[in-house]
């Protein structure tokens, strides 16, 4: 691979040995979103892959994870999307942010999306066994905007029973364990859990993390919210307008 | 080199997404994705396919990955897939197995390809019988802390039902396939990684393709070694009027293509069929026609093979150039 000149020669170090890293940085990166079902990676995780080898230079690593960036884009066409962790708004709120202000610079993390056209993603790479897991993803990320970006874990089963989810159930024939699929949500960040002490002892609270609100999937998700909340109120519309007749013709 | 296409993206993101392909999966997308060309020759298409193929994997060559074919030995269908090419640090950490159910895997893959008759599969209750101890002698070099007789707690304590829900991971992800009566066979996936690893291991070879026979056709003559893939004899005896017989030691071999009749005639013109003694057992040593590096990804070294079961297997075989 040939790098521009201004920036390589910053480094005294061979191309092929760049080449090298940045390979491994890329593998890494695929393996580990294998491993983990697509949960974030952490940038000091990348970082830590080049300064293990002994490099020394500043913005090296920096260097090497945009190269792994442009890679990742023409070799799979993938974007290696970067998120800032979000923390959850009531450590904030209780005077723990100094804490959680300590490594603002280590909370950025990565995921990979692909960069296809959607007709194109949906017809010929999205894996239909693992649809149901977005389905979730979605209608949890509805639900808990739909409360104003913060639910408590009672409230949200109370509304994934209505669909069909129940809390304990272990055996769910796409789920299995639906519990562990939330579980799964938090672990790839469109989720994050908060214990709060209430007065009647701790409430989990769930709100939504640094992927859900990432701007193209959280406009998104606005956007069909909006849709379905004025396809519901023009149902309405319908038959308060004509009430009785409309009401008789379906059995109410 | 001109960047890849979103086709070519396409159709590395579907195999990675997907896991392995039919061909016919594989080039129907292809065909899709190349729509304008649909006016060619299916010969023209196929060369247009390889040259696609032939680009992506320049591209995949420099994080060690390659995108491959290979055939599942059960039904004789070609797949696709892409398979890691180096073991690292980075390739180990590719699996959510755990350490104990890799060790089963393996277990159970060597039981298969152990197999004297050539079947290519074990039952599933044997396979539940596997013992994970006889993995970790196979793991000493590098992995263990211990030395070779420390048996990991996580081996001894994997109990009947972590095997038997390992199996079905290991049936659904299509590291192992479920056959009829209750058999468990290589899945494709591992024919796809697996492949330098059989060479590595002196899995017997098939005589025509040089690709490992597990599941194959053994040369009814107990001395001998020859092995032929079923559709690979089809494919060497169909249309040629030549007989049917082990290219080792002259034996017939079953059949049952049209030509049964015409090969009887020609045999019995020879008179007999027993061309050779059964004191060539050698194989004959052929140049291996791709230098593969690749290694077994489940993330463990290649254990040493255990001494097979038929007892008139031979010293001197085909290996892989490595």
């Amino acid at each position: 691979m040939s790098y521009a000149p201004e920036i390589a020669s910053q480094f005294d170090i061979p191309d092929l040995e760049k080449d090298k890293l940045v390979g491994e940085v890329i593998r890494y990166i695929l393996f580990k979103t294998e491993q983990n079902s697509g949960c974030p990676i952490r940038r000091e995780e990348l970082t830590q892959l080049v300064t293990a080898k002994g490099y020394k230079q500043r913005n090296f690593p920096s260097f090497v994870i945009d190269e792994a960036k442009s890679k990742l884009s023409s070799i799979f066409g993938y974007e290696m999307r970067e998120l800032q962790r979000s923390r959850p708004s009531a450590a904030a709120n209780t005077g723990r942010a100094s804490q959680s202000q300590q490594s603002v610079g280590d909370a950025k993390s990565y995921i990979i999306i692909s960069k296809l056209p959607s007709d194109v993603y949906g017809k010929f790479v999205e894996d239909k066994s693992s649809v149901h897991m977005s389905g979730l993803t979605f209608v949890v990320i509805g639900i808990i905007h739909l409360a104003g970006g913060k639910i408590t874990e009672e409230n949200l089963w109370h509304h994934l029973k209505r669909l069909g989810l129940h809390e304990n159930e272990e055996n769910h024939p796409k789920f299995s364990n639906t519990k562990q699929a939330l579980e799964t949500l938090v672990q790839q960040r469109y989720l994050q859990k908060e214990k709060v002490n209430g007065p009647e002892g701790n409430i989990v609270h769930y709100e939504l993390a640094e992927r859900a609100l990432d701007a193209p999937i959280y406009d998104k998700i606005k956007e069909y919210v909006s849709q379905l909340t004025f396809l519901m109120i023009s149902v309405l519309h319908y038959f308060l307008t004509d009430g009785a007749e409309r009401c008789n013709a379906i059995g109410i | 080199m001109a960047p890849l296409s979103w086709r070519h993206h396409t159709l590395i993101q579907s195999l990675l997404s997907r896991g392995p392909l039919k061909e016919d999966d594989f080039l129907s997308i292809f065909s899709q994705l190349t729509v304008k060309n649909s006016g060619l020759r299916q010969q023209q298409e196929r060369k247009l396919f390889n040259e696609f193929l032939r680009k992506i994997n320049a591209e995949l060559s420099f994080v060690q990955l390659e995108l491959r074919a290979c055939r599942n030995q059960y039904d004789g269908h070609v797949y696709y897939g892409i398979v890691n090419n180096v073991e690292d640090d980075q390739s180990k950490l590719g699996t959510k197995y755990t350490v104990p159910q890799i060790a089963f895997y393996r277990g159970i893959v060597e039981a298969i390809i152990h197999d004297a008759q050539g079947e290519g599969c074990i039952f599933n209750t044997a396979a539940l019988y596997i013992r994970l101890e006889t993995q970790v002698h196979g793991a000493t070099d590098s992995q263990s802390q211990g030395g070779a007789s420390q048996i990991p707690p996580a081996f001894k304590n994997f109990s009947m039902s972590q095997k038997e829900k390992t199996l079905d991971q290991l049936v659904n992800d299509q590291w192992l396939c479920s056959m009829p009566e209750g058999k468990i066979g290589i899945g494709v996936r591992s024919f796809l990684d697996l492949r330098s690893w059989f060479r590595t291991n002196e899995v017997p070879a098939c005589e025509v393709c040089n690709e490992a026979a597990i599941k194959a056709q053994l040369c009814p003559n107990e001395a001998c070694n020859v092995r032929l893939h079923s559709y690979c004899l089809q494919k060497k005896f169909s249309g040629q009027r030549v007989e049917r017989v082990c290219s080792g030691c002259g034996t017939q071999l079953q059949g049952s293509t049209v030509k049964e009749e015409l090969r009887e005639e020609i045999s019995n013109a020879n008179g007999s069929s027993q061309r050779r003694a059964e004191s060539s057992r050698k194989r004959r040593r052929r140049p291996h026609p791709e230098a593969s590096a690749g290694i077994d990804t489940t993330g463990d070294d290649s254990p040493p093979m255990s001494k097979p079961k038929r007892a008139t297997r031979s010293s001197a075989r085909l290996s892989a150039g490595e």
